[in-house]
């Protein structure tokens, strides 16, 4: 980790922040303090003086105003260690005793700065005048003043110190532990972005920010990976799906330019064969788009509330003649009049690509039946037959594109026709279920009433979605 | 006709224009939006083909610009399968008919034929369709053939009725399905042979001679004998 990124680092700064916010209280606490305790000393002092005052004017009582200068001696000498000073004048300004030189008086409190045993004092003084008209002044040191706000400044200057320096330490100690779990998370995004999907970011198991942050990138990986791999899947089903038929196709133009006794009309034919072949490789094509059209646009596409019984009473009659034909009977069983919001087209290619597969699939005889109802919470529609059915294993396989029954690998058809359905179904919010009709095969679409809005997100599908279908 | 053919892509504009001449058309080519525009603007033209994807101007603006300065020539708008919306957007545009890239060439050429003759076609004062003793009566709702009433299925009137309209036209399977069924894919199931061998019957059967033919490869055509 270089110097540079350790300053850059935003939990450093963070830290600094602290550091200077520490300081700053402290700095603030610190003044408040001194000046309270500086405030509370001087007012200590003024009475220590008052006190020395009051004893000096009750021993001058006692003894007489005559003894004033002994009595100011006697104060003098006793504290004499405490640089302390004495003046004391007549009316007229003659110096009566004291230590320091005769001076103007000045009365209340005041700053001294005089020479007391020989050195220059500051000291705080009071001036009183007493009943005979005699000035006294007494001084004394503000050592207890002093002494106090020294140890004041030095117990913050020490805290100050100790504050910024454990903010600084624990700055530098959470950061770089930040960082290397940053760099760890940083490493294996590399790793992904190089390619390696597998790779997931270290969990530590503390359900700290990072750690969900984490949990919630890896559960988007395995999203990611997952579409991934179907649409390799997709791919190589297109591409697998694709080959058969222009192999073919390219084996029948090469056999027609070999033979070159070809009469017009057999040429005519092999050109007839080709055009089919390509057509049929072009439909594949338009159901893949077909998917990839109803999912980008399936979300932009305004809904609207449509008569779903109408629409699928009107598509049934529209195959039941075409049924007819094949010996088919085609039924519709429902209950009219019911609403679903949704996209007409979509839905209606739905129906029509159930009934396709029915009719394809069933034989002569067969009975389908398409029926609707609706409860309180669901709407379903039913696309029921008694044809050959799909075996139970196989009918999640069905919904694959491309995948087709062993038994139907002969009929014609792109293999996508359920494909489309399930990822109308899945635009619509709807559930698709392939159940066993016995015999047959029933389909059913479910469609969660009030809930599809709300669901929409849920019902969010991609072309890979609809691919992977398990 | 003479058809003003608008597309950029040379090999399918020489493909157009070979396959609209032999079938007795007079072609004109403009290979972008702001030639296209400049002579469709001539009024000259009895069908436009329009690509949606054009260099300059496209097929979309081309159309737009026409129905805003009053030209009603009918216009055929062709997309490509990724186009989404197209359908819808070129219709709101002003185009009359789309078709979707690749198409087969009989396709194209039907519905180009079916547009040309349009307005005579969708005349509002028609109420009832003649071809021959087939009658349709638009208002009442009836069919009649040689004076007898035949009773049509709704879908079957509405089929009937489509044929009519273009009478002696060739119409495609996927012409049917757009306009009588409002399909716009190509169900696997052929509904539409069900459907017209059912109104053959009825309309057919017992008469001469005969009306509704099926033209291998082409589509069918409603038209009088001889």
């Amino acid at each position: 980790m270089s110097r540079v990124r350790r300053f850059r680092n935003s939990n450093f700064q963070l830290a600094l922040l602290y550091a200077g916010l520490f300081t700053t209280s402290i700095l603030v606490l610190f003044a408040l303090t001194y000046r309270t305790a500086a405030d509370y000393a001087a007012q200590d002092e003024a009475d220590e003086i008052d006190v020395e005052f009051v004893a000096i004017q009750d021993e001058a009582h006692l003894a007489g105003d005559g003894y004033l200068p002994q009595i100011i001696a006697n104060h003098l000498r006793q504290r004499s260690s405490e640089h302390a000073a004495y003046l004391l004048e007549d009316a007229a300004g003659q110096r009566l005793a004291g230590n320091i030189a005769a001076r103007a008086p000045q009365l209340g409190p005041q700053n001294l700065r005089v020479p007391v045993d020989g050195q220059w004092r500051e000291l705080r003084a009071h001036g009183y005048r007493l009943a005979n008209g005699d000035y006294v002044l007494i001084g004394q040191d503000p050592r207890a003043l002093r002494d106090m706000k020294h140890l004041i400044a030095r117990a913050f200057s020490v805290n100050a110190a100790i504050t910024l320096l454990l903010a600084v330490l624990g700055g530098v100690i959470i950061s770089s532990r930040a960082l290397r779990r940053v760099d760890a998370l940083g490493r294996t995004t590399q790793a992904i972005v190089a390619g390696d999907l597998s790779r997931r970011l270290p969990l530590r198991g503390t359900d700290d920010e990072i750690d969900r942050l984490s949990a919630n990138v890896n559960a988007m990986l395995d999203r990611i990976e997952d579409l991934m791999r179907s649409v390799r899947q997709v791919s190589n089903d297109v591409a697998h799906d694709l080959r058969t038929p222009l192999t073919r196709l390219r084996q029948r133009l090469e056999q027609a330019r070999r033979r070159g006794d070809a009469t017009p009309q057999e040429l005519r034919e092999v050109l007839e064969g080709a055009i089919t072949q390509v057509d049929s490789i072009l439909e594949t094509f338009g159901a893949l788009l077909r998917i990839a059209q109803i999912e980008a646009g399936g979300r932009r596409r305004a809904r609207t509330t449509l008569d779903i019984s109408a629409l699928l009473s009107g598509v049934a009659e529209d195959f039941a003649p075409a049924a007819a034909d094949r010996g088919q009977l085609l039924l519709a069983e429902v209950t009219p009049g019911l609403q679903l919001s949704g996209d007409r087209e979509q839905l209606t290619q739905m129906l029509v690509n159930l009934l396709d597969n029915a009719i394809r699939h069933s034989g002569a005889g067969a009975r389908i039946v398409v029926s609707a109802h609706a409860s309180t919470a669901a709407l379903e529609i039913v696309v029921a037959d008694t044809g050959p059915g799909i075996p139970a294993p196989e009918r999640d396989n069905v919904l694959r594109p491309f995948y087709r029954l062993e038994s139907s690998r002969t009929t014609e058809g792109s293999g996508l026709g359920l494909s489309l359905v399930a990822v109308i179904a899945k635009q619509h919010g709807a559930t698709l279920a392939l159940a066993d009709n016995g015999p047959g095969l029933r389909v059913t679409i479910k469609f969660v009433k009030n809930g599809a809005a709300a669901r929409r997100s849920d019902a969010h599908v991609t072309l890979s979605d609809a691919f992977v279908q398990r | 006709m003479r058809i003003l053919v608008i597309e950029d892509d040379a090999e399918t504009a020489a493909y157009l224009q070979g396959g609209l001449q032999e079938e007795g058309h007079v072609v004109t080519l403009a290979a972008d939006g702001r030639n296209g525009l400049m002579l469709a603007a001539t009024g000259d033209f009895d069908v436009l083909v329009v690509d949606r994807m054009l260099p300059g101007l496209d097929g979309l603006a081309v159309v737009r610009t026409l129905r805003a300065s009053s030209v009603g020539t009918p216009a055929l708008f062709l997309t490509t399968m990724s186009g989404i919306d197209d359908r819808v957007t070129g219709l709101d545009a002003g185009a009359d008919d789309y078709l979707v890239k690749p198409f087969a060439f009989s396709e194209l050429a039907a519905r180009v034929k079916a547009l040309g003759r349009r307005p005579r076609a969708t005349a509002a004062t028609t109420t009832v369709l003649r071809v021959a003793d087939l009658e349709l009566d638009l208002i009442k709702r009836t069919v009649r053939r040689a004076g007898q009433p035949i009773a049509l299925q709704p879908r079957e009137f509405r089929l009937l009725e489509y044929l009519m309209r273009h009478a002696g036209e060739v119409v495609t399977r996927t012409m049917l399905l757009e306009n009588v069924w409002d399909y716009h894919f190509d169900p696997r199931t052929n509904i539409v042979e069900s459907h017209l061998s059912r109104l053959r019957t009825k309309v057919e059967k017992g008469f001469a001679p005969e009306l509704i033919h099926t033209l291998r490869g082409a589509g069918y055509c409603l038209r009088e004998p001889g």
